[in-house]
């Protein structure tokens, strides 16, 4: 396979890091310190759950508008300032040109979670002074945080693809909120009488990527240890996803004519 | 690159789309449902109900508090259905959900209404806390004075999950006030504190309930407990005649040939699922076991004697 990816994808890393995107982290460091500090005053014996649960949310909420609004701008920006024309005269494929995108993102949710996590882990210490043997769903549950967002980069990339950056932000933001509330859509198929709504609900539930089993905040927080068949059945899952979505993603750019 | 080229290429992608997309959209699906089959393991009540404020989810609804009791309603549907009926079931959420979900909009008629007959429900369907019904009900009638249906489920937690006859006359009798109410709450009210304690009472409660509802669920349960008290009155109704029938011979009937012999009763009586009542021991007419029928807990077979 080519290097030609791994070279965008760093590019796309380091324009970033240059955007300054990873300032981000300034915010979630003094909104962790700001709870380690107040849970204490506030919250009796849950401060633990409260720290857990406020860490892994921020990390969850941070990475999804970095994913979207980012991602929906990746092709689209190099299109509006034309850097995309003398990129593409190069011997690279389009389709080596998205994956190296959705790589470069991803690198850099990657970085970023990693160090909100280090600073989780510190506001956890501060608070309990100890970590549990249970303290390592916390880190299954970064694990899925990270493939959620790297669905979400695929899909906002997709869109990226061949529309705005206002309406790729709206479609992704809108497949994630779905893809949340994926067990509500199941739940009507199960409970409606119209047979047909019931298909259609069953249909869409099984087309939607499913971002609620992703959601294991609830767990971590209370220490409760998953399955390992979960997290090698969500990491396939969302491997298939992304590559599903970059395959749409390549056919549809493979058409664009850029000219 | 050449138009050529490009148009080839863009092709073969086209082509690669169209035969991965569905062959991974159909593995993602067959994934789903493993992955559905381990969630399941997982405490489902564990996630259902982070936040257990309303006060606090009010505030966070920012503007938006009627679209999110919405949304914490259907969560409530499908929590109880989800559960009711499921052997070992337990409702620990319904009460926070229908607690948020009334605090989020307190104009939810539909909540209290339907709210307070899954809370009141006995075990399997239901949790059986009247108690919280009759609160959640109150609470309905505070927020909205003038709903004279919310008098009538107050009258009806007290008259047949409670047992309050005076306090459930009252409800209905205070609910006919309204100009709105129908003439029958004033009937009602006069039944409940007359004869509260009796089966044509209840069934006659249910039957209002039954032509009132537009819910399907709702009017299942009430056809239910319908089913299930006049299998009720007719074992009174046979019980009566096995009396008649000690009294005349001295001994009780042993089947109900007998008592059609003495001609206490006429014909085949049958139960409201078309099953003949069968004679059991020491007279005690009783439902044929393969009956569909399931009589009542509060209203069953102690009553008849």
């Amino acid at each position: 396979m080519s290097v030609l990816p791994g070279v965008v994808a760093i590019n796309t890393f380091r324009e970033a890091v240059r955007d300054r995107v990873l300032y981000n982290l300034i915010f979630f460091a003094l909104m962790m310190i700001g709870a380690a500090i107040l849970v204490g005053q506030i919250s009796i014996g849950i401060e633990r759950m409260v720290i857990i649960n406020l860490g892994l949310s921020a990390i969850s909420i941070f990475g999804i508008i970095m994913a979207i609004f980012i991602g929906v701008g990746l092709v689209y920006k190099e299109m509006e300032k034309r850097t995309l024309y003398s990129l593409l005269s190069k011997p690279i494929r389009r389709w080596e040109f998205l994956v190296g995108k959705f790589g470069g993102l991803l690198l850099t949710l990657v970085v970023n979670t990693s160090l909100m996590t280090l600073g989780l882990a510190a506001a956890l210490y501060c608070v309990t002074r100890e970590f549990e043997r249970s303290d390592a769903t916390i880190l299954v549950a970064v694990y899925f945080i990270l493939l959620e967002l790297a669905v979400v980069t695929a899909l906002a990339l997709f869109f990226s693809c061949f529309t705005s950056p206002m309406l790729s932000t709206l479609y992704t933001l809108g497949i994630y909120i779905a893809g949340v509330f994926a067990p509500g859509i199941l739940g009507i198929s199960q409970f409606t009488p119209n047979r047909a709504v019931a298909a259609v609900t069953r249909l869409v539930y099984y087309v939607l990527p499913n971002f609620h089993d992703f959601g294991v905040i609830a767990a971590a927080a209370h220490g409760d240890a998953l399955p390992l068949a979960l997290i090698w059945h969500n990491t396939l899952y969302a491997a298939l996803y992304v590559v599903l979505i970059l395959v749409a993603a390549s056919a549809v750019f493979s058409g664009r004519n850029l000219k | 690159m050449s138009r050529r080229t490009q148009n080839k290429s863009h092709i073969r992608a086209m082509l690669l789309a169209l035969l991965a997309v569905p062959a991974l959209l159909v593995l993602c699906a067959a994934l789903q449902v493993r992955i559905d089959a381990e969630t399941r393991l997982l405490d489902p009540d564990k996630g259902e109900l982070l936040l257990r404020s309303g006060w606090l989810l009010k505030k966070l609804s920012l503007g938006y508090e009627p679209l999110v009791a919405d949304i914490y309603w259907t969560r409530v549907v499908q929590y109880y259905g989800r559960r009711a009926r499921k052997p070992g079931a337990t409702y620990e959420s319904l009460w926070p959900l229908l607690d948020i979900t009334t605090t989020l909009d307190p104009r939810l008629l539909i909540a209290y209404r339907f709210g307070a007959v899954f809370l009141s429900e006995r075990p399997p369907v239901g949790p059986g806390r009247a108690d919280l019904a009759v609160d959640l009900v109150k609470r309905g009638i505070a927020e909205n004075p003038d709903e004279w249906r919310l008098y009538q489920d107050l009258g009806f937690l007290y008259s047949i999950h409670l047992k309050d006859y005076q306090k459930g006359a009252a409800a209905y009798l205070e609910g006919s006030k309204n100009p709105n109410a129908q003439v029958w709450m004033k009937v009602m009210a006069a039944r409940v504190a007359e004869t509260g304690n009796s089966l044509e009472t209840s069934r006659m409660i249910w039957t209002e309930i039954y032509a009132t509802t537009k819910d399907e669920l709702i009017r299942r349960r009430a056809k239910q407990h319908i089913q299930s008290l006049d299998a009720a009155l007719g074992l009174q109704r046979l019980n009566e005649s096995s009396e008649d029938y000690w009294r005349k011979f001295g001994r009780f009937p042993t089947s109900m040939q007998e008592l059609r012999d003495a001609r206490l009763v006429a014909g085949t009586l049958q139960d409201p699922a078309g099953y003949p009542y069968v004679m059991g021991p020491n007279g005690v007419p009783q439902l044929d076991p393969q009956s569909t029928i399931v009589l009542d807990l509060d209203q069953g077979p102690d009553k008849l004697r």
